[in-house]
């Protein structure tokens, strides 16, 4: 335990060595919210009305969600996974007496941490600036599942990160090309982390649903605002947490195949 | 004058080729960064088509005009990156110190850094997005007038654009810690996606003329769909003009403070 407090506190360390690097990063996430607030401000412009199960408070609690949701979801160092795999440094980390698992996941963890506190003093800062109407959950019971269902998220991102960065094991080359496609793809997108999913028509939402990949950001979001009922909440809990032991097992699996693949070129 | 063009045409080109080979050369690469890229353009157009169904406006703005909006912006931003894309590689030869072989090579260092080596993967996607922009354009019924000053504010769209990205080469120069400030401008531009008149004062202020973004991306379009005055034309061509200036005038500061670290 005490080797991972110590990693939890490294990575917090190297996240601030490039203190402005970091905060332009913060920019980046704020200026993406800024965007739609103002879209789903200019849609919702008059406050009485609805669109897509939506009102103006619900629509503007959902944006200003996404900001801290992500913050706590997506903010990762797996990512450079990829990198160590191709240049042959993993061969360093497999020599270190700790588990490697475990390692990444404690360096996530100080990295969602950072991001984390970030996000909220934007959060602050925007609600100041921009004055919108949130809308905060009392249900105790919401509040309960909204936060199992964030902490499924990020195991599920964790494993799913972790699984497509193995990539790299086979096309070193282009290992970066995969997680590229998957942030595109699913961290824009299929997760709810740009617009909300439900704007679709229903045939495309089952879709969405039968994947991983919205109970990342939308469904948490979703739970949040009391938009679905405690059976439909359960039921996405238990399908998230199918996905979780799903992509649990290829994990192991592919990084099994991986290591024997892996030769340490580069170093 | 002539000869001096002649020959930086040609070194472009030279570059332009050298840089598609080293696409090519990592083909699957290049297949998904391409593919990454299509798939965002589309999924932001099915939102707009399920958004306007819904709501039938944006700030006003029909499912046609949105579109044209978002087409205009998608021109910019693929010309942009087709002609600029060096600048994504400028920031490694500043911390190297490579950047000394370009300031020693006898063509303008600024040419290369800005130009030098034209993404032909982007190029593939333009004519394209052209042909979808007639489409739409077809149900807006401009006046020939209209098509012709939307042509010229697309060229000072481009002027803006570069602007912008000889700001960012300024900026690496000036300031090593930032490394991804070609990012920071894409989320700018980012903001004009969609109209500008989504915003309020006095964003949409800053928006227009401090930060030109929304000269660059909305008022072409707003131009087509005859919604602008004349004078607000002429504004934005000074603006172009200025912004270009400006921006050279940093670069030019910018490459006295170039102190050839590391090489």
């Amino acid at each position: 335990m005490k080797k991972y407090l110590q990693v939890l506190k490294i990575t917090l360390q190297q996240e601030f060595a490039y203190r402005l690097n970091f905060i332009m990063w913060r920019v980046r996430n704020v200026m993406q919210v800024v965007l739609m607030f103002f879209l789903w401000s200019s849609v919702f412009s008059d406050p009485t009305k609805q669109f897509f199960g939506y009102d103006r408070t619900k629509i503007l609690t959902y944006v200003f969600g996404i900001l801290v949701i992500k913050a706590i979801v997506f903010s990762s160092r797996t990512i450079e996974l990829s990198g160590i795999i191709s240049d042959g440094t993993l061969g360093i980390y497999l020599l270190k007496p700790i588990n490697f698992f475990k390692y990444w996941f404690t360096a996530d963890m100080a990295s969602k941490i950072l991001n984390l506190s970030f996000s909220l003093v934007e959060t602050a800062i925007l609600f100041i600036l921009l004055k919108p109407e949130i809308y905060f959950q009392s249900n105790p019971i919401y509040l309960l599942l909204f936060l199992l269902s964030l902490i499924i998220a990020v195991l599920l991102f964790f494993v799913t990160i972790f699984l497509i960065n193995m990539f790299s094991f086979w096309a070193p080359e282009v290992g970066w090309a995969l997680p590229f496609l998957f942030i595109v793809i699913v961290g824009d997108f299929l997760s709810g982390s740009v617009f909300p999913l439900d704007i679709f028509p229903r045939t495309f939402q089952n879709i969405f649903y039968s994947l991983p990949f919205p109970y990342l950001v939308f469904f948490p979001l979703q739970i949040y605002l009391g938009k679905i009922s405690i059976p439909t909440t359960i039921n996405g809990i238990v399908i998230s947490l199918g996905w979780l032991i799903i992509f649990g097992v290829l994990v192991k699996y592919v990084w099994g195949k991986g290591l024997k693949k892996f030769s340490a070129e580069g170093i | 004058m002539k000869k001096k063009i002649k020959k930086y045409f040609k070194v472009w080109w030279l570059l332009t080729k050298n840089s598609f080979m080293s696409a090519l050369s990592n083909r699957l690469g290049s297949f998904f960064f391409l593919l990454g890229k299509l798939i965002r353009f589309f999924i932001y157009m099915l939102f707009i088509v399920f958004l306007l169904k819904g709501t039938n406006s944006l700030a006003g703005y029909n499912l046609n005009q949105t579109m044209f909006f978002y087409l205009t912006f998608n021109l910019v931003d693929i010309i942009s990156q087709f002609l600029f894309r060096e600048v994504y590689r400028f920031r490694p030869q500043i911390i190297e110190g490579s950047f000394d072989l370009v300031l020693s090579k006898p063509i303008n260092a600024l040419f290369k850094s800005l130009l030098g080596g034209a993404d032909l993967l982007d190029l593939f996607t333009i004519p394209p997005l052209i042909i979808a922009l007639i489409f739409v354009s077809r149900g807006l019924n401009p006046s020939i007038f209209s098509v012709v000053l939307y042509i010229l504010l697309i060229f000072n769209s481009l002027i803006i654009a570069a602007s912008f990205h000889i700001f960012v080469l300024g900026l690496g120069i000036v300031t090593l810690e930032i490394d991804h400030t070609v990012m920071i401008y894409r989320d700018l531009a980012n903001l004009g996606r969609f109209p500008i008149d989504i915003y309020k004062e006095p964003l949409k202020g800053v928006i227009t003329f401090i930060i030109p973004i929304g000269t660059m991306m909305t008022l072409p379009a707003k131009t087509f769909m005859n919604l602008v005055s004349f004078n607000v034309v002429i504004m934005s061509f000074v603006v172009g003009g200025l912004f270009l200036f400006l921006s050279i005038k940093f670069w030019n500061f910018a490459l006295t403070k170039y102190s050839s670290a590391s090489s």
